[in-house]
């Protein structure tokens, strides 16, 4: 049975957040001929959507992956959980600027402004003065970590109800005209498995630097690049990472050999975030194109692109655990077509295989014609709006087809007709 | 030869035919362009919607709601010789309530900043080569984006045996075709939003940027009415250009540090895939 099938479906959920405000859920199938529209859902109303709602910052609330923190411009924070929908919301106006960094510790909620101030809520509320911050992230691993950094503002590790850093990243010696080099950190990240000593920043002046916090302030490794980094997350193996740039490029580099060692192709603007799939092997990127991009990690080729109407601000993977989609429950009590999502939990591969030939045969007898089967399999992975145009091609194809035979065998006749003609001639006799 | 036969065999087609069947639509590039996803005609209803409030939401939105009148900056590349010069003072004529300025070696970022306390709302800055003007950036402000053009074969108003003082002062009618890719939009929304939105229809000044295959065709033409008033002739009063967009920016100019939209460099073989493929 298996050999019917050569790769086994796996889903994959996506969580996006755009700069316009809509935050979406996408499920992605990793046999590509499941993806379709229908497995991307909007979880907030796009009309109820204001200027000022841009989501600027994204993470998860905790590990089981259920519940998602979500920061609006306004400095409005929302929980998201993933079964329930949203569930409390939280205003951070203790200071100016957007929200650059979520947290959970506990149950303590950890929010950083781009002004610099990084509030914890809880029992003793506490508020830290960090230096104009452009990230802030929780580690994983030990979440009474969290590390900042911003435009000329290096990156500090700091603990939670400590009032000093932990760690405070030195700068590079002065270059050889005794200029200073200058900083701007963009993103950074805890490498996981590190038990955050190891950290990973990349900048808008184009460096990528490795620091170990229990080795030396100063990075361990230095990666120069001559484009403005914009996002970093940590890759497959330890001490690679994976980072975005300002131009559209995504790279992944190794810090062991302080080199790039990897590209993955395909974006025509600014990567804003990238993440990976670690069971699957997969990258996920978004950028400023509103594309989202799915790459194989091993061949790096695009597997997988989708236009997602505004500009792309932020990307989660589920990995620990899974969301059905919503959308799909309301579609079985509207119309009796199985829908495969939501069977899928339950049934096994060969179940949804068969439900899914349904569909192609249900599919056109709503139509009025029957199209040919090669075409049935065409018209289904599109949307029903689509499938007419494209019938209505094929016949106009079909009709040019016949009117070029027809002139060919004019056109046969006629040399025909001349050959013989040549032949009566009195020239060609003699 | 080759096209003596082929019309040979159009009209024996045609006999074929007869006449009942109607005009077949000719195949060209544009015709058979590309099915492009980000196209709104393309959508369904719920992206649809989407993509309006993205448009609605975007930074060009308040001139489009009509809440300010537009002033634009014109400056050049440092010392630009007397095209480029001619070209700006003409591009002030065509563009209402703008002036134009010589750069006296200011960078683009001060300019942008000056602008801001200013109450500018767009800057043009053209650039020269060999005497000729060929690129042009255009910047939105007071936060973005920012588009850079390649601008070629232009024409000003002398090199059409035209005069510029026929160009009136009145507040053009403006044009932008085929801006339909999402891309697209965002570039004919950001060159519409250089006009005052309200044209003085007195002055029967059209202005046109005539998007085909991703070239942006600029003509400024006077019309008047037939008698009749069923057509109207067209008058060309100059200058002309063509521009063609190389790189969209989020927020002003900043090449080094800032986040791209959209950029062809070093990736055009990734995204050309095709002939029939156009991005605006």
């Amino acid at each position: 049975m298996n050999k019917m099938m050569p790769t086994l479906d796996k889903e994959i959920d996506i969580f996006v957040t755009t700069k316009i405000g809509s935050f979406k859920h996408i499920k992605y199938h990793t046999d590509a001929t499941k993806n379709n529209k229908k497995c991307i859902e909007n979880l907030i109303d796009v009309k109820t959507l204001q200027k000022e709602d841009s989501i600027t910052c994204m993470s998860w609330g905790n590990v089981a992956q259920t519940e998602i923190l979500i920061a609006k411009k306004t400095q409005q924070i929302d929980c998201y959980d993933t079964l329930q929908g949203f569930t409390k919301s939280v205003t951070a106006d203790f200071s100016t600027g957007h929200v650059v960094g979520l947290g959970r510790h506990k149950r303590r909620l950890l929010a950083a402004l781009s002004s610099g101030v990084v509030k914890i809520w809880g029992k003793q509320e506490a508020e830290m003065q960090v230096g104009k911050l452009d990230r802030m992230r929780m580690c994983a691993d030990d979440t009474t970590l969290f590390a900042t950094g911003g435009e000329e503002n290096d990156l500090k590790v700091w603990r939670i109800g400590e009032a000093e850093p932990a760690f405070s990243a030195k700068n590079l010696p002065n270059d050889w005209l005794q200029l200073r080099q200058p900083i701007w950190v963009s993103d950074l990240t805890f490498l996981p498995g590190s038990n955050g000593q190891l950290l990973a920043v990349c900048s808008r002046y184009g460096y990528v630097r490795l620091y170990d916090t229990r080795a030396q302030r100063r990075p361990i490794a230095n990666v120069e690049f001559k484009m403005a980094a914009t996002c970093i997350a940590p890759s497959f193996d330890d001490r690679q990472v994976l980072v975005g740039f300002g131009r559209g490029q995504l790279h992944q580099v190794d810090l062991r050999n302080s080199r790039s060692d990897k590209g993955f192709k395909g974006c025509a603007g600014a990567v804003s975030d990238v993440a990976i799939a670690r069971n699957d092997r997969l990258v996920v990127s978004v950028s400023l194109d509103r594309q989202l991009r799915i790459h194989s990690y091993d061949t790096k080729e695009m597997l997988y692109r989708q236009y997602l109407t505004s500009k792309l601000s932020c990307v989660l993977v589920q990995t620990e655990s899974t969301t059905p989609l919503r959308k799909g429950e309301v579609e079985i009590k509207e119309e009796t077509e199985p829908e495969t999502l939501e069977k899928e939990e339950s049934a096994d591969e060969m179940d949804v295989l068969f439900d899914n030939m349904e569909t192609i045969t249900d599919k056109p007898k709503k139509k009025k014609a029957p199209p040919e089967p090669t075409e049935s399999k065409r018209v289904k992975p599109s949307l029903d709006g689509s499938t007419e145009s494209q019938q209505d091609e094929a016949s106009q194809e079909e009709a040019i087809y016949n009117l070029l035979r027809s002139t060919e065998k004019q056109k046969r006749k006629r040399e025909k007709q001349k050959r013989e003609k040549r032949a009566k001639s009195v020239f060609y006799n003699a | 030869m080759a096209r003596g036969k082929d019309r040979k065999k159009r009209k024996l087609e045609k006999k074929q035919e007869g006449d009942d069947i109607p005009k077949k639509i000719p195949h060209t590039l544009e015709s058979l362009r590309e099915k492009d996803e980000t196209m709104l005609a393309n959508q369904d209803t719920e992206e649809q919607e989407e993509a309006q409030k993205d448009i609605e939401l975007d930074e060009l939105s308040t001139y489009y709601e009509n809440s300010y009148e537009p002033k634009v900056l014109i400056t050049f590349s440092d010392n630009p010789h007397s095209k480029t010069r001619i070209f700006g003072k003409e591009l002030t004529r065509i563009i209402p309530n703008s002036i134009s300025r010589y750069r006296q070696r200011s960078s683009v970022k001060r300019i942008v900043q000056s602008g801001i306390r200013e109450g500018i709302t767009d800057v043009i800055i053209i650039n020269e080569n060999q005497k000729q003007p060929n690129g042009f950036l255009l910047i939105h402000l007071p936060d973005g984006p920012t588009a850079h053009f390649r601008l070629s074969s232009c024409k000003i108003t002398p090199e059409l045996r035209k005069d510029h003082k026929e160009i009136t002062t009145h507040r053009p009618e403006v044009m932008l075709n085929n801006f339909s890719t999402r891309l697209g939009m965002t570039v004919g929304r950001m060159l519409g939003a250089l006009f005052h939105y309200e044209p003085q229809f007195r002055g029967r000044r059209a202005v046109t940027f005539h998007n085909q295959r991703d070239y942006i065709f600029f003509r400024h033409h006077r019309y008047e009415f037939t008698k009749d008033g069923k057509r109207a002739k067209l008058c060309e009063l100059g200058p002309r250009f063509t521009l063609k967009l190389i790189s969209l920016q989020q927020g002003t100019f900043d090449s080094k540090h800032g986040d791209y939209e959209w950029i062809i460099a070093g990736r055009r073989h990734q995204l050309e895939t095709s002939r029939r493929k156009f991005f605006l």
